[in-house]
Formats: C-alpha cells, structure tokens, sequence
C-alpha cells in the first residue's frame, strides 16, 4: 500500500473502522504524525499484515496492542491526510512532472453561485487547496475572481459543516444509510409515484443527465428546481416578449450607454465577473482611450451598481413600472410634459438612448416584475439594441417545474399526502422558501425525507435521513457558464468529512450505473467529445487542464421583442408607486441567501455600499428616518397582520423614500458557531404574494437598539480630497485637474534620502474610474496573506485586520449622496513615516522600494500604526487565531507567516509571490546556464490584482518605462494620496472620472 | 519703625521652621516616624489598600501580558492610549523632585529643603510606575525587555534604530531613574547614619549601619558629601529637562496633526513641573496632617510652591494658546481641523476638562488668601493632576482618532482594565511611599537643620536690632525675650 494510491482499493471493514476517528468531528489528526509514524518499522509491519482481525487486537487489550491500535489510526489519519483525489486531476498551468512538495500546483475548476457558473484556477500546496483565482481561459473569469470565489474556499474547512449522516437527527452513518437505501428506500421507490426531488439550479450537464435517466426510470416521480435568487422574472419577460424563456446577455462593453433600472448588475444580481470586466472595459483611460461608457441607474436602494453610476436617480422600486413605461413612450417620442427631476430624467434619458441606438442597454433588475423585463427587451428592440448589445441563448438551465411555483405545487403535493419520498438536494429550503409555504412543516409530514446539505442547518433537523454533502472543491462534477461553455470541476481534496455530491447521492439512491462522481462525470463526457477512444481520453485530460471544454457553447437564439405584446403586458402594472411602505428584498451582497453566514471571512467583510459588518439591516432614506422617527439600529417592527419580524433601521444616504431594503440571509439559527444568531431574518416576510417587493407590511417603531458595527464611520470626506474626481468633460478641458489639489509644500528630511535607481523599484496604480468597489480584492489579500477575522465586537473597537480596505465616501446630499470608492493597501512610502519610528527596526525598507515588515523582530510599540497617514498597519491585538480549529489550519497559505499576537502587520505587495518570481527566474536562468533573466512586466502579479475584476489594480516595476504601471504612473490624472506629507508613496491613484451629462449636472 | 520691621520680618523673611526648635527636636520629629514602637493602625490600614491596589497591578499585568493588548481599549487608529497617557503623566509627576531637588539647590533656594527628600522619592516612585507602561504596552513586552536595549542579536540581524524617539525614550527615563535614585540615595547618608546611631542594636541597626555606609559625620566626609551632592545636582538639573523633552519627541517626531509641532519640549517640561509640583503638594498636605510636620513644612513652603503651580499653569495654558494660534497661522487643514475636533468633537469633554483643571482653576492662586488655605491647595493640586492627565489623554487620543482619511477615523473606549491597570499604579506608588515614611527619613534632617541655623542667625541679628532700636515690651510682644 503506497501514500499515492492510483486506483482506489477497496478497504477492509477493520481497516474502515480503525479510521473512523478520521471523519469524526476533531479534526485534529489530519496533519499529525505522519512523518513520525509512516516511516516506523512497526507501521510498515503493521500495513503489510493487511490488517489481521483489528478487532481482536482491541480485545487483548495490553499496553502493546493499544498502542498499536492507535499508531495505525493515526498512520491512517495521515495517510487520508494526505487526501489526493483518488482520479487523475491535471494541473491547468504547468505540467507535473513530478509532484515537488511545497511548491503549489493549480487546477482548474468551475465555481458557481447566484445560479451562475464562472471558472476557477485552484491553487493547493500539498494536496491542500488555499486559493482560488479565476480561469483567464474561462469566458466567465477572464482571469479575475469574485468575492464569493474566493471566500468558498474558507468555507470548504468550515468545521461546522454537516460530517455525520444523521437519522431523525440522531447520529448515523454511511453504512446504515447504504443499508437502508438496499434494504428499504428501492424497494418503496416503484414507479415513482410518492418521489420527489427538490435541488438548486442544476448547471451541471451531467447532472442533468442523470437527472433524467432518473425521471425516466420513475416515470412518475417529480423534480423541482428552486433558487431563492433566480432571475426569475427576467426569464418570464422574455416569454413575454420572444414567446420562449432565453438567458438575456448583456454586452456592456459594446454599450455606450446603460441604464439600470433596480439593478445591481455590476454587484448582487451577478454570480460571475464578466459583467463587471465587460462594463469596466470602457471605463479606462489610458492605452488612447479618451471616452467612457456613461452609466444611469434608477434604483430604491443605494446598490454597487448605483455607486458607480455616472447618474443616480433613487426611485422606490414600485414606481418603476411606470418610469420605464413612460420612458419607453418617450424614447417612442411622447417626451413627459412635467419639470420635475423624474421627467427630466426621462427626457435625457430618452435622448442619450435614441441618440445611441444598437449602442445601448437597459436592464431591469431581478426584482421588478416580469412585464417590466419584457417592456425593457420591447424598448432595447425599439433602440435596436437586441442583437447588439443584448444577445440570448437558450437557458443553460431547466426551466420547467423551476421556480417558485413549482416549489408552491410541490409542498401543495406535499400536504395532499401525495408525496411519500422527498430527496432535498442541497440548498436549505426550510430557511429560504417563501414563508407562507411553511415548507418546514411539510418536509416534516412526508414518509421518509432525505437532504443532502452542507452543515446542518434549519432543513438538516426536519427530515429523516440527513446526508453531508461534499464541498465542490471536494467532488467531481461539471457545470456550464451561462453562455453554455462547460468545465470540469476537479477535486482538490477527498471529502474532508466524507461527503457525497449531490448527483453521487442521487446516483445512490436511484441505483444508477454510475456511482461514483469520477464516473458519472466522466462516462457523460466522453461520447460528448467528437473524437473516440484514446483522443477522447486526451481531450477529457485537455479539459481538466484548460478548464473549459472548446467548442461547445449555447448558440445565440435570434429574435425580436414583441413591442405590442410587451406593451400590453405592461399596461397592467400599476402607474403609481405603493400607497404605503414598500419593503424590497435583497440578498445579502456578501452572506448571499444565507449559505455563507458561517463564512468568517465574508461576515467581516464590510458591505460594499453601508461598510456594515457582521450585521443586515432594514436601509431606509434620510426622509425616512426623520419622518418616522428613527435612529441608526433602532429595531423595528415589520408587521403583517399579527405576523411580526423585528429587524433593525439604518439610514442609507441616496435611498427613495418611503421604501424600506431587507437584505435577506442573516439571522440563521443553525449554521455553526460563526454565523449562529448573527443579524436578523428577514425570510418570513417573503411570501408567494410578496416574494421581491412587499406592500402590506406596516412598520413600528420600537425602542430597542442593536449595535450596527461597520469598519467606517465616517462617510464624508470632510473638506479632503483622498479621492480625486472630475467629470470627463472637465478632465478633457484641463486633464492635469488633479494638480490643483495637489499641495507641495517645500520638505526638507531630516536623514539623508536613498536614491532608487537600481534593479527593480516596485510600485502600484490603482485607477479610481475603473474602481467599482467590489471587495474582491480585500478577500483576495485575505486569503493570500492569511489574514483572521476578528469578530463583531472587535471590528467595533476597530481593530478589524483588513490590509487592503476599500474607502467609501458620500459626496453630494444625504437625500441625492453619490458614492466614490477607493481601495487603500500599504502605500509604500519611499518616506516611509512608519519606519523611523520603530525603535527595533521591525520596518524597514528594501532596497526595491518595499516597506517591509519583519514579524519576528516587531515587539509592538504600535508607534508605527500611529504615525502612518493612511491608518493601513493592522496589529494583531489579540490572538485571532486562538479559537481557530486544526481544519481551518488548513487554508493557510504556507508562503505567508501566520502572525502572533502582539505584532504589526500590513500589505507587503504580496512580497512571496514577487520573491517566488524571484527565484523561478533565477533558476530559469540558472538551468540554461545564463544569468538570470529580468523578471518581465506581468510576471508578478499581487493577489489583489489578480483578482480585480475591473483591472483597477496594477503592479510592476516602475523603473522599467515599458511596464504597465508605470505608463499609468506618468498618466496626468495619477496622483498621490497625502503626497503633501512627502511620504512619496509607491502606490498612487488615477483620479476618478465620471462621465457625467451635462444636461443633467 | 516696629511696624516696618515686623514687616520685614514677616514678609521678606518668615521663618522656614517653627521658632522654638532646637537641632535636637529635628532630629527627634523626624526619626521619630521611623522609630514607631507601635506601628499606628492608621498606617496599617492604608497599606492594606495600597498593597491591594498593586495586586490589583499585578493581576491586570498578567492578564495583559497573557492575553494581550486587546484587554486594553487600544485599537487602530488610538494605537496608544491610556497606556501611554499613564506613562507620560507618571513620568511627569516625577518631575518635581529632581527639580526640587537639583535646581532649587543650585539656585539655593533654601526652604527646599523641607520638602526635597519627599519630592525625590516621589520621583523615583512616579518613574517607577511610569516605567511599567513603555514595557507593558508593547504587544511582546517579552522580547521588547531586551530587544530595546543595545545587546548584540545576530540571530535576528537587529540592531536598535536610534532615529527612534521611543529608543530615545529608552535612555532618557532609564539614565534619570538611575540619576534620580543615586541622587535620592546620596542625600539619605548622612539621615541613615542619624537613624543608625538612635537605632537600638539589632537589625535595625545593622541595615541602617550598611546603608550609611560608614558614615561618621567627620568634616571630611561633609566636604565630599557636600561636593558629591553638588555634582549630582549638576547633573541631574539638565535630565530635569531632557527627559520631558525627549518624552515629547515620541509625539514631536511624528506627522501626526496635534502631535507633530516645536512647541512640545517647553510644553511639555512646563506640565510636568505643573503636575509634579501637585502631586508633591497632595502627599505633602497629607503627610504634614498625619504626622503632624506642620512646625517643619510650614506655610512658607505651601505658599512658594503654590507660586511655582500657578507660574506653571500659565505656562501650559499658553502653550495651549500657541497650538492653536499656529494651527490657525499655519492654514494646514488638517491641523485646523484636528484644533478645531479638539474642542467639538466626540472628545470635547475631555479638553475642556483639561482647561479647566489646568488654566483656570488654578488662578485661584493670584488671591493670597487662597494660597495659604490648605483645603484651597489641596482640591487644586487634585484638580492640577486630573487635568495634567486630561492633557496626555488629549494630545494622545485626540489627535490619533482622527487623523488624515476620514475613513479611517474611530473612537477609544477604555476597558475595565484599563481603568484597574492605572488604579493599579496609584497602588505600586503609594505602597512605596508608605514604605519609605515608615523606613526612611522623610524630611532631609541635615538639611532642614541647616536652614535653622540660618533662621537662627536671622532671628539674632533682628533680635540685637530690636534691642538697639525698640523697648524690650516690643520684643516680648515679637516673642523673641
């Protein structure tokens, strides 16, 4: 028996249960004692006796035996440990020629979130996967990754993830579940008539697959797909105006002009970058561009995509219907007669789109009813914008017995007494369905429910057998982009707490032909590659490295809005807003419908637009607040007859008045010890009725208070100017505007100045118009650099450990505040205020311009956090990391030192990865018997950087006059932040331009 | 003529001692307190409290030290805070001794010397609680025990960075420890060697014996004493100076808006004279009333350092003054603001409790009358230190709170153990202080003695004046007969 077993062996019944202790809950043994104990002479004898009679040695129980009965379980713990996939899984950059330990190894995956799938590059050290970066090859990624991507890797070693199959919610096993399927479950199934599948979005082919083969063996049996964030009524607009369900594709960057109507595309709506990298492509200034896209946005709340509209329009979400209607009449040429900023708007608005037709989006947002999705296709038609701007395709989903009126008919069977099996698929539905289903109640009264779920969360306690379900980072499997382009998703590590994916359970229960995950993926496949036998085999591996499968891809549907039939539709929708209160449901933009609230990582990352921690609220405007009396975190009551959901207010500068933002996904009771009881649920307000805009709900005021906590408190930029921002047409007239609000004053240092003129001279350039403020690259640095979350209350005292922040400032009115968002990581100043005050030279520079810290000569003075102007330094005040468990330990990144207490850390420009580049190079160089060649402009890219989605971020040598950085250091707009302290920063910033209309400024 | 010369008497020269003393009532007095048969309940009972309180010291220390400097209210952007608030006021409160003790002695002023030796063990206490805090406060007070000083580390190739002020720091409070005590000590021979000849043999005897060190009383050894002492003082007079000034620097160096300014040294070394001389004045007051000194440290004493308070308080209210006029002249915005914070935001409380306490109570003074009350002094040298700490929470809290990026601006909110930590050091402070007027002689008796000779000869020459010029009715009623 080796450590790298290429085939899976079947293990003996001893065996399994000598390693047991292995899928327990301690997590502790995975990387103890195998270097120890592989290697003793009495392992070696111990694993070549095959493992006589385990059960026997127990009994005898001597000293002896019971040493040896645990030096095999712990040898075995390590050689699970080691946890390579069982299958062959290639590498996506290089090849592996031999496995070199320590060195990292990507592989390409596909992640999928908000019903979207999007490729991923795994990085994994030692069988451990510790980041995750986009797929530059995947047409979703382009390279750049998402705040979700990234965070799923923390929750891969979530140890509050569901481990053990539970029955009736007592303890169980795989065994006794494999019994109970033979034994029991096959025989009940029959044709089907009792059976019923109730999963997420399935984007996997061959999960669909097996999907139907599963309908077609149980003829009878039902299968509901339900997300509780689907663009749902997108899809029924485009019933209404094509007459087919399509997936809408929105060409931003062809654009010239978008305008959002309550969405959030750049933000919630999306569970991919390429919205953002399509919008952001015109919205660089640099490399001969002189225009920018000019982006509109209509919206309730102040949402990400309204943070970085050129023009901002807050309008409740019920009044919607009938802007677009009216603007729709006004693009046709009835220009509204009124003077107020509503029909102004439309008035520009109709004249920037007719004067950009085919060069135009308008999008709706998720929430807005479905005629108004097809009155939004009738007016991109009328601009000529469908088939330009906008294409569709067939949706890469099933969209029959989706949604949720295929979830209310299946818990209307379900309470019939018509359904006697429930397979739940993942997902949690017991917290996410619409409340007035009372699904809980349901999936209690069926004969015998199964849920394979990630932790044992609300739906985990109601059924009788539940299952763990493997992480995606754990199993194979397969999905598609939205587009249709498929990808393999490898597994970087054997289930942790042996998990099963959802096709295997499904495969399981309905005694498919193929059981494993390894086969169901691959036996769909193969016959789908055009080529047979062994090419098939190649082009199977060439997908596994690339990422994508070439050549398969949804092929665009072309039609043409029904204008008459989508007006008619329209004609129904309401012309004036709600009478009273309208509350508007939104994800969380971090913890999402409530599947991350134990991700640590995403709890503490501030909100992109109200920088709330840890915490949801009901956002409310300034009007509001007034009108109704109200503070920050004063709880109120939601009421719907007697029904009363507490959630507490928080003023929102740029929200519409009388409409109330519930962000869904906190508040969960069952989901482990990070996110327990965290923010407040506002799920039991949504129902069938009031599933995305509630207007029966009354609100009360009451005196209770809960501490809002976010990492800024200052909103305003108090008469400074940290950011930068002029219109384009000002920066045009004068494009070295930002020198008017650069100070100069005449320094004199008081130490003699190092000159950096040799070898490589880091530096940063941070374009604040491309900037969108998505947090990407706070999380990216967070897993990079193994930063550790500090809880609620700490991030109150203001000790949050973030290295790259992202600042967002109001500017403007309360009522009408537009938002400017700038990422702040160490500027590494040549002059660096931090360094001459350290008294033990914890921090000092590098001869390549990097402001360096050297963790174990830091005693913590702090003098260093209190002198530096940008408030980057972050000291570990405690010790974060007391609480976190063996398998947390695992996603460290071994590149970065974890930091004890007591000492000051900060962004170095991901120094392990330049010195990594470093030593590739040299060798490279050394290997050919050559002097090292220079390390090339892109060759080190930050893991900010890497991840931005916008191409905000770049990084290089900024004595090299070819890089890119510092071609955009030499742009006019480029300038630095407190440069008037003469710190001379290496990072800088491109001031933020928007393009503004003057008809409208 | 009678009245010219009573005024004379009274105004110009009042006596530093109570008349009828004789060499030997100052020696009996003072060593009496060292000499208690029965140590008095009073005493016990007041280092039952402090003993408990440097417990408490103790206690908060360790929690600190094994959990972190999380416990304390420090956070980004206040990365100091009470920690260093405490260390700068402690370290300012030992201010007042060497200044008593070193300069008023080069400037001869004599009436000194009632009050020097406490003054000086005040000092030696206050840097002692003051040192607790540039150790503590660090995040590994561990590795910063030695890290900060210059032993050679080649394993972490580190050297100390002397552009450092906390490197500074390092040496200006630990060579004026090391001057202060050898000062204090100097000054405690020949008093030890008192108390070692009126100590009945035993160990009492033998310990006061080692520590005199010989000391016989011969001219010779007063012609070194007196020449050693000189020196110390020589020496001690510009740490007096160096120590508060370097202190400054670890603020004056930075660029930090309310910190970074050429005002803090004189600033600084005004304040810590300002709240050292109240400190001296609040353990004096109660001293003087529990042990009944009044004969010794007598109104004249009260009455000068009162003047030195007030002289000192003008001098931080006009250092208060030029911050702002030159944050104002200077047109920096962010020195405006930080000014402007400092008055009206979240932390208003605290600079206009500082002002209060530090520029307006103490005019009180200006009013004779109220320089010789005692309830009047007492409350003002509290009020005087409650203030000076407002002035150290001021500058340090204030100013980091809210510095350049508004995004980046926070709030302080002290722990309890912050609040126990500082109760803690009131406990190391007194319990030593208690110690030393239980032990050690608390009023330099040679000293003091040698101002009664002076008064004596004074006493004479206007008695031979009186007797010359007036009826002897007249010198009884003076009660010189």
């Amino acid at each position: 028996m080796s450590l790298n077993n290429d085939t899976p062996k079947p293990m003996s019944n001893e065996l399994i249960q000598i390693s047991m202790p292995l899928t327990q809950k301690a997590g502790k043994k995975y990387w103890r004692s195998l270097d120890e104990l592989a290697d003793t002479k009495e392992f070696r004898e111990w694993v070549t006796k095959e493992f006589p009679g385990g059960v026997d040695m127990l009994e005898g129980s001597s000293r002896r035996n019971v040493l040896k009965i645990m030096a095999a379980s712990f040898g075995m713990a390590g050689l699970a440990a080691c946890r390579r996939p069982m299958e062959h899984v290639l590498p996506a950059s290089r090849g592996i020629e031999d496995f070199v330990p320590g060195q990292a190894y990507f592989y390409s995956s596909i992640f999928q979130h908000a019903g979207e799938a999007m490729g991923i590059l795994v990085e994994t050290h030692d069988g451990r996967p510790t980041k995750i970066e986009g797929n530059p090859q995947h047409p979703y990624s382009l390279g750049a990754s998402t705040v979700h991507a990234q965070a799923s890797l923390l929750s891969m070693y979530d140890p509050d993830r569901a481990q053990k199959v539970a029955k009736s919610g007592n303890e169980s096993g795989w065994d006794e579940f494999n019994s109970f399927v033979i034994s029991e479950w096959m025989l009940r199934l029959g044709r089907g008539d009792g059976l019923r599948f109730l999963s997420g979005r399935i984007l996997s082919p061959s999960y669909r697959a097996l999907k139907a083969s599963t309908l077609k063996a149980y003829p009878n049996a039902k299968w509901v797909e339900y997300e509780p964030f689907a663009a749902e009524n997108e899809l029924a607009g485009t019933v209404t105006a094509f007459g087919q369900p399509l997936t809408a594709h929105y060409h931003f960057d062809q654009a010239n002009v978008t305008v959002a109507l309550d969405s959030d595309f750049l933000g919630v709506d999306s569970g991919t970058v390429l919205p953002i990298k399509r919008w952001t492509k015109n919205r660089h200034l640099h490399e001969g561009a002189t225009e920018l896209n000019r982006l509109y946005a209509v919206e309730s709340r102040h949402s990400l995509t309204g943070m970085n509209a050129d023009h901002r329009l807050r309008l409740r979400s019920t009044e919607i219907p009938a802007f677009v209607a009216d603007l729709m009449a006004a693009v046709e040429g009835q220009a509204p007669s009124g003077a107020d900023k509503r029909s102004k708007w439309i008035g520009v608005l109709a004249k920037e789109l007719n004067a950009n037709k085919g060069k135009s989006v308008v999008i709706a947002g998720p929430n807005q009813p479905p005629a108004v999705h097809a009155l939004c296709f009738a007016l991109n038609q009328q601009l000529g914008n469908i088939g330009q701007t906008i294409t569709f395709t067939k949706p890469v989903y099933e969209t029959a017995d989706a949604g949720v009126s295929a979830l209310k008919s299946l818990v209307g069977e379900i309470n019939n007494g018509q359904v006697k099996q429930l397979v739940v698929l993942g997902g949690n539905p017991a917290f996410t369905a619409p409340y007035d289903l009372h699904i809980g109640d349901a999936i209690k009264k069926v004969d015998t429910s199964i849920f394979v779920g990630a932790d044992p969360n609300e739906t985990w306690q109601l059924v009788t057998w539940a299952l763990p379900e493997a992480h995606y980072l754990e199993c194979w499997g397969d999905a598609v982009a939205p587009d249709g382009t498929p990808s393999i998703q490898q597994p970087l590590i054997a289930p942790l707490y042996g998990g099963k994916s959802q096709a295997e359970t499904v495969a399981m229960l309905t005694g498919a032909k193929d059981q494993s995950g390894y086969d169901i993926v691959k036996n769909y496949w193969l016959p789908q590659f055009p080529a047979k036998g062994q090419k098939a085999e190649d082009a199977w591996e060439k997908a596994l490295n690339d990422g994508i499968i070439p050549g398969i891809k949804e092929p665009e549907v072309k039609v043409s809005a029904d204008v008459a039939k989508a007006k008619a539709a329209a004609a129904s929708l309401p012309k004036q807003g709600a009478s009273g209160l309208e509350v508007v449901f939104y994800p969380d933009d971090w913890v999402y419908d409530g599947s991350y609230a134990n991700n640590g990582w995403l709890q503490e990352l501030p909100h992109p637009v109200t920088k709330l921690v840890w915490d949801n609220a009901a956002l409310v405007s300034h009007q509001t607040m007034l009108k109704l009396g109200l503070i920050d975190g004063q709880i109120v009551n939601l009421k719907r007859g007697n029904f009363i959901v507490e959630m507490p207010v928080l003023m929102q500068p740029g929200h519409a008045d009388d409409s109330l933002t519930v962000l869904l996904g906190y508040g969960r009771e069952q989901c482990g010890r990070v996110g327990d009881g965290v923010g407040f649920n506002g799920y039991p307000l949504r129902t069938t009725a009031a599933y995305n805009i509630a207007t029966d709900l009354t609100l009360e005021k009451t005196e209770k208070r809960e501490m809002m906590v976010s990492t800024q408190t200052q909103d305003s930029m108090d008469g400074r100017h940290p950011i930068i921002e002029a219109s384009l047409t000002e920066f045009h007239e004068k494009p070295n505007f930002v020198e008017e609000f650069a100070e100069k004053p005449p320094t004199v240092g008081l130490y003699q100045q190092m000159v950096w003129d040799k070898g490589y001279q880091w530096g940063m350039s941070i374009d604040l118009t491309s900037c969108i403020g998505c947090h990407a690259c706070t999380i990216a640095c967070q897993a990079e650099n193994n930063i550790p979350i500090v809880g609620k209350e700490q991030v109150h005292r203001g000790r949050h450990m973030h290295w790259i922040r992202v600042d967002r400032y109001y500017t403007g009115s309360v009522e009408d505040a537009e938002a400017v968002t700038q990422p702040i990581p160490c500027m590494q100043c040549e002059n660096a205020p931090c360094e001459n005050v350290c008294p033990v030279d914890a921090t000092v520079h590098s001869p390549e311009g990097l402001n360096e810290q050297v963790y174990n000569r830091c005693v913590g003075t702090r003098y260093c956090l209190n002198n530096c102007p940008y408030k980057v330094r972050r000291f570990n005040f405690l010790n974060w990391h007391r609480h976190i468990t063996e398998v947390e330990k695992m996603a460290f990144n071994p590149d970065v030192t974890v930091r004890m207490r007591g000492v000051m850390e900060k962004c170095t420009y991901c120094i392990q990865r330049i010195q990594e580049t470093r030593i590739r190079v040299k060798l490279e160089g050394h290997r050919q018997n050559k002097p090292p060649v220079p390390i090339k402009d892109g060759d080190i890219v930050t893991a900010c950087q890497q991840t931005c989605p916008a191409d905000a971020i770049v990084f290089g040598n900024i004595l090299d006059t070819g890089s890119r950085v510092s071609k955009l250091k030499k742009l006019e707009r480029d300038y630095q932040l407190l440069g008037e302290l003469d710190t001379r920063p290496r990072t800088t910033y491109l001031a933020k331009i928007r393009n503004t209309n003057p008809e409208l400024a | 003529m009678a009245d010219l010369a009573s005024v004379i008497r009274e105004e110009c020269n009042p006596p530093m001692l109570s008349r009828d003393m004789s060499y030997h009532d100052i020696t009996d007095q003072i060593s009496s307190v060292t000499e208690w048969k029965k140590t008095p309940k009073q005493w016990w009972i007041l280092i039952t409290i402090t003993s408990s309180l440097l417990l408490l010291l103790l206690a908060m220390l360790t929690y600190l030290v094994s959990t972190g400097i999380g416990v304390w209210g420090n956070n980004s952007p206040a990365g100091w805070a009470w920690d260093i608030t405490n260390f700068v006021w402690w370290i300012g409160i030992g201010h007042a001794g060497t200044l008593i003790s070193a300069i008023l002695f080069l400037l001869r002023q004599k009436w000194r010397t009632a009050i020097n030796r406490a003054a000086e063990a005040m000092t030696i206490f206050a840097v002692a609680c003051a040192a607790i805090f540039p150790l503590f406060h660090t995040g590994r007070p561990w590795r910063a025990v030695y890290w900060l000083f210059p032993i050679p580390n080649t394993y972490l190739h580190m050297w100390q960075n002397y552009r450092s002020p906390l490197e500074w720091d390092v040496f200006a409070v630990s060579t004026y420890g090391t001057v202060s005590i050898l000062f204090w000590y100097t000054g405690l021979i020949p008093d030890l060697a008192t108390l070692r000849d009126r100590s009945p043999n035993g160990l009492r005897k033998v310990m006061y014996g080692i520590f005199s060190l010989g000391w016989r009383g011969s001219s010779t050894h007063w012609k070194h004493y007196e020449k050693a002492y000189m020196i110390l003082a020589g020496i001690s007079t510009p740490l007096v100076l160096s120590v508060h000034t370097i202190v400054s620097f670890d603020f004056a160096v930075s660029v930090i808006p309310g910190w970074h300014t050429t005002v803090f040294p004189p600033y600084f070394v005004g304040g810590a004279i300002f709240s050292g001389f109240a400190m001296v004045m609040t353990l004096l007051l109660l001293s003087r009333w529990a042990l009944h000194l009044e004969n010794i440290i007598t109104m004249r004493h009260l009455e000068v350092m009162n003047k030195v308070i007030l002289a000192t308080s003008m001098i931080v209210g006009y250092s208060y003054g030029t911050e702002f006029f030159i944050a104002w002249y200077s047109g920096d915005i962010y020195e405006r603001f930080h000014f402007f914070n400092r008055i009206t935001g979240p932390y208003w409380w605290a600079w206009w409790t500082m002002c209060i306490c530090n520029v307006v109570i103490p005019q009180f003074f200006w009013v004779k009358k109220m320089r010789r009350n005692i309830a009047v002094m007492f409350i003002i040298s509290i009020t005087t230190n409650i203030g000076m700490w407002f002035e150290r929470f001021v500058i340090i809290v204030l100013s980091l709170h809210r510095d350049f990026l508004p995004s980046s601006w926070g709030y302080f909110r002290p722990t309890w153990v912050d609040v126990c930590t500082y109760l803690g050091t009131f406990g190391l402070f007194l319990t030593l202080y208690l110690l030393f007027v239980k032990f050690l002689p608390m009023i330099a008796i040679g000293e003091v003695k040698s101002t009664l000779s002076a008064q004596n000869h004074v006493e004479h020459v206007y008695a031979h004046y009186l007797e010359t010029y007036e009826g002897a009715e007249t010198k009884e009623t003076h009660g010189l007969a």
